[in-house]
């Protein structure tokens, strides 16, 4: 089964909440969505969305306490990975799985060269004696853009600047050659010029190795550029799922469509930015219904929206919107 | 003003804030033990007050009668010497070597007076001189580490270099010299004596670790975004210091407090020990020292009273302490 | 330019460098060279951005002009004023009309002070009005900002992050100043957030006749808000022009770069991208000549020869770029 449509991650019902001392944060709520092989999945929304639990939730990475995954499935490849043995799990983490983060400057360990580092992850998942691993480390800082790796190579994080610090970030994802990799927020430290390069690479890469990626960010211009396909999440749900060009032309979620309204766009002029009323809800205390009706030109004054969550349905083929409106109102 | 961007409230009356100290006590009461812990301690701070206000009224009164609590009065003898406690025996009615007053359930010193009271007059002076000592050493390391912290410099620099020259002296001896000192001098016209000394001395060297910490702690955040903004808005030095950087850091000094307080009252066991201690009135030390001869005849009971007064005040602060820490660092918060 | 309008704002070869210090005896055997001959003027009521990728040290021109950080070289003029020669007294008075916003929301509000006392404090500093008169202007700057005046005795870890830089505005705007250097306002906010915050800046600007520096790195915030923009690379101008000539027609070649690498929300939009190839090099130890030099599709010889001034482009001595190079 190697058609191009084949899914290589697939994510059903996943729940996942927090139990804090203030009380339950429902974190990630009947998120579903599927990866297929060789594409990009854009995961957008804005600070407190989920977006970030659902990737530790797929590498069951969640520190529990506080955090649990409390429903759905997981499928990576045929594997169940919710039912896997923490064993497993550390089989499948940095060797088909792998995962780049947004801080370079903490998430690589600033004591160690990243020759090292590199080197860790490889002897990790292969079986290389220690010279071998070295030089694996060494072609893979090239391929990733790194000019004189073999100096470079036993540099330390510190020494070396944000993008660069990125690319070792990369190489360490990898070295093992996954199957996916998921990139939350990884350029959005860096400056707008070293984005690009960064960005390119991921797409070069991508077409060499035939890896999907997951890329979790708020910037809808990278996911523009980027992905293939997008899931946009607000406040722990998904409220719409579609190909890239399709939700960019004609956006069905009335948060997707104020998203874009509000986006300031080079050469546009405006006198006054559309804005979406209102802020981020406090996980702690969800609105009731819908949670973006405090903020919906539509919602706010529905009592359905008000009342009833809408579920995340199909409006047309590929594309689903959790709105009970979609599809009928006549904005953008 | 167009306020259609944000749903505001209208009412007028101010809402009450919630401060991240509020948060902090907020935590704090759930924790049960921590909050038994407490308990503890406020008892043993309590007879303390009480022993101190007794003393005063005595003082004030004592022409006029009042003759003080009888709990207090732990120079009267009221037994046998070296009476064996209570517990020691197997107690019947007839024996008449053993004096039934009360509180000598406990025992008796070698001048007959009950060992239980004597523990008890020990907490004031114990805690009398933890809570002095713990002041003063508080007085001269955090203004000297926020200053040193903040200015940077040669400032920093002279202080620095004395704190780091104070501590490579050891602590025994530097705390012996300031005692002897002290035990002669007069301050103020007053001569220094017993646990006044002892606690100035515990005080006058024990600021070191405060005043590094504050250093620390105010040199992270002097270039907060907050305190830039104070310096753009035009804050004096002075007003930044102490309306914005230190309470930052108070819960820093609250915290390491409420630990070193443990490390006080063993230091004045250790005082007394060399000799240098309170010698007038009872202290948990002074029964210590005075027992190391006793227990070789048998006297266990001066010794142990001590140790258990000690031993439950010491661990009370501990447990509190680390809640408090626990509680009370922002970084904690689940926000 | 000496017009009949007075710029409000004038700066002249601003130079702030940092010593770096090595060996036993702390020598200084360098600088870094984070400002490094800056110019431009702003008229009252106009906004100037000041754009550039990090390193570049726009913050410290912001930081540099309110005199957190003490400039090396160069003046600094405010309506008519030289700032850096004035006494402390006047230094003061500067203070009441020149304000600063800051980038961080969760770190640029002191979080054991009430809202109020945060909004409030200038006032007291410089003991304007009494007691019952700094209430009722907070009230009153709350509610310009778009918060409700019952929450002035919350703290600010109640508040959201666009409110808390609200409060920073309020904060900014407490003594009714004339200038006020937004510092990346913007930048730390959720995009559904940002739009709110720079509309609530430009109404101001319009009811208080306000003049900003208004320092980004996003260059479609800073097209919409500015008008006129400053290009900074390593520490100098590269290039400026009013807003609308440099984004239709950037002529350095750092600037046509930075606004090609931009990803705009449009999927496949067939865009010429200019990649750069390198980092931005140290401050500390800038190339040769022009310091743009080893990154620049156009560079050649006499680039890594010579430092580039700006010189007038296009016709007009209102658009200036540092390349010899540019048309």
């Amino acid at each position: 089964m190697t058609d191009n449509n084949h899914t290589l991650l697939s994510i059903r019902n996943l729940s996942t909440h927090f139990f804090t001392e203030q009380g339950l944060v429902k974190a990630v709520q009947d998120v579903s969505f599927d990866i297929p092989l060789g594409k990009t999945l854009a995961v957008v929304g804005e600070s407190g969305c989920g977006k970030s639990v659902t990737a530790l939730s797929v590498m069951r990475l969640i520190p529990w306490p506080p955090g649990k995954i409390v429903a759905g499935e997981i499928e990576f490849d045929g594997q169940l990975l919710l039912d896997a043995s923490e064993r497993r799990m550390r089989e499948i983490r940095g060797n088909d799985i792998a995962m780049i983060f947004q801080e370079p400057m903490t998430s690589l360990n600033p004591v160690f060269t990243v020759g090292n580092q590199i080197v860790e992850a490889v002897k990790l998942h292969q079986k290389k004696s220690g010279s071998e691993a070295w030089t694996v480390a060494v072609e893979m800082m090239r391929k990733v853009g790194i000019a004189d790796p073999e100096r470079r190579v036993e540099e330390y994080p510190h020494q070396m600047s944000g993008g660069m610090r990125q690319r070792v970030m990369i190489a360490i994802a990898l070295c093992c050659s996954p199957a996916l990799l998921i990139a939350d927020e990884p350029t959005t430290a860096l400056d707008v010029t070293i984005q690009a390069q960064i960005l390119e690479l991921l797409r070069d890469l991508q077409r060499r190795h035939q890896m999907s990626i997951m890329m979790i960010t708020h910037d809808l211009g990278v996911v523009a550029e980027n992905a293939d396909h997008i899931v946009v999440m607000y406040a722990s749900r998904v409220v719409e799922k579609a190909d890239s060009e399709e939700l960019f032309a004609k956006p069905l979620h009335p948060y997707t469509q104020g998203l874009l309204r509000s986006l300031p766009r080079l050469g546009e002029k405006k006198e006054r930015l559309d804005v979406i009323d209102g802020a981020v809800p406090n996980p702690l205390h969800f609105p009731s219904g819908c949670k973006f009706h405090p903020r919906c030109p539509i919602g706010k004054d529905d009592s359905r929206c008000q009342t009833e969550e809408p579920p995340l349905k199909e409006i047309c083929p590929g594309r689903h919107a959790a709105c009970w409106y979609a599809g009928e109102n006549k904005d953008e | 003003m167009n306020n259609q961007e944000v749903t505001t409230d209208m009412t007028q009356k101010p809402v009450k804030g919630r401060s991240l100290w509020s948060d902090g006590i907020r935590r704090l009461r759930k924790r049960k033990f921590a909050m038994v812990c407490l308990v503890i301690v406020l008892i043993y701070f309590a007879l303390a007050g009480a022993i101190y206000i007794d003393e005063v009224l005595q003082d004030k009164f004592g022409e006029k009668g009042y003759e003080g609590i009888s709990l207090f009065q732990w120079n009267e003898s009221i037994g046998p010497s070296y009476q064996k406690p209570w517990l020691d025996y197997e107690w019947t009615p007839e024996d008449s070597e053993m004096s039934q007053e009360g509180w000598t359930f406990f025992g008796t010193d070698f001048l007959g007076r009950s060992t239980w009271r004597r523990t008890l007059y020990g907490a004031k002076t114990s805690l009398t001189v933890a809570l002095c000592a713990s002041i003063i050493s508080l007085l001269i390391g955090v203004p000297l580490g926020a200053i040193a912290g903040y200015f940077r410099g040669w400032v920093d620099d002279v202080i620095v270099w004395f704190y780091t020259t104070l501590g490579t002296i050891p602590y025994i001896l530097l705390l012996m010299a300031f005692a002897v000192v002290l035990k002669d001098a007069t301050l103020f016209g007053h001569e220094i004596k017993g646990a006044t000394s002892v606690y100035l001395a515990m005080g006058l060297t024990s600021w070191v670790g405060i005043c590094r910490l504050i250093r620390g702690e105010i040199i992270k955040r002097k270039e907060s975004e907050y305190v830039l903004a104070a310096r753009a808005l035009g804050c004096s030095n002075g007003r930044i210091i102490f309306k914005h950087l230190l309470p930052n850091v108070f819960h820093i000094i609250i915290i390491n407090f409420s630990l070193r307080f443990v490390g006080f009252i063993h230091a004045e066991v250790i005082l007394s020990f060399l000799g240098l201690g309170e010698t007038d009135r009872p202290s948990w030390g002074g029964m210590i020292d005075a027992a190391r001869t006793e227990l070789a005849r048998g006297v266990w009971w001066e010794m142990t009273a001590a140790t258990v007064a000690i031993f439950f005040i010491s661990l009370a602060l501990n447990i509190f302490g680390d809640a408090l820490r626990d509680c009370l660092d922002p970084k904690l918060r689940t926000d | 330019m000496s017009e009949t309008r007075k710029h409000l704002v004038e700066v002249r070869n601003l130079k702030t460098h940092f010593p770096i210090k090595a060996g036993l005896f702390s020598k200084t055997v360098g600088h870094v060279k984070a400002v490094d001959g800056v110019s431009f003027k702003i008229e009252a009521g106009k906004t100037l951005g000041l754009v550039g990728e990090s390193g570049c040290g726009k913050t410290t021109v912001g930081r540099t002009l309110i005199r957190l950080i003490q400039p090396t070289e160069g003046a600094f003029t405010f309506d008519g004023d030289d700032v850096f020669s004035l006494p402390r007294k006047a230094m003061k008075a500067f203070r009441q009309n020149a304000q600063m916003m800051f980038q961080d929301p969760y770190g640029s509000l002191n979080p054991r002070m009430t809202v109020g006392t945060v909004v409030g404090e200038a006032m007291g500093v410089h003991r304007v009005g009494s007691k019952k008169q700094r209430r009722d202007r907070v009230a009153e700057l709350m509610d310009k900002v778009g918060l409700s005046p019952a929450h002035l005795n919350r703290y600010p870890h109640e508040f959201s992050g666009g409110q808390r830089q609200r409060i920073g505005i309020a904060r900014a705007l407490a003594l009714d100043p004339s200038f006020i250097i937004c510092d990346e306002p913007v930048s730390a906010l959720d995009v559904s957030i940002q739009s709110q915050i720079v509309n609530l800046l430009q109404d101001l600007q319009k009811q208080m006749n306000l003049t900003y520096l208004f320092i980004a790195h996003d260059l479609a915030v800073v097209e919409h808000i500015s008008d006129f923009v400053a290009v900074m690379y390593l520490g100098r101008i590269v290039e400026y022009a009013d807003r609308d000539t440099l984004y239709a027609n950037p002529v350095h070649p750092y600037t046509q770069a930075l606004l090609s690498a931009i990803p705009e929300p449009i999927p496949n939009k067939d865009k010429k991208r200019i990649v750069l190839g390198g980092e931005v090099p140290s401050p500390s130890n800038p190339p040769s000549g022009c310091a743009f030099h080893p990154r620049c599709p156009l560079a050649e010889e006499q680039c890594k020869r010579q430092l580039q001034t700006l010189l007038p482009k296009g016709g007009s001595d209102q658009h200036l770029a540092a390349c010899w190079k540019a048309k």
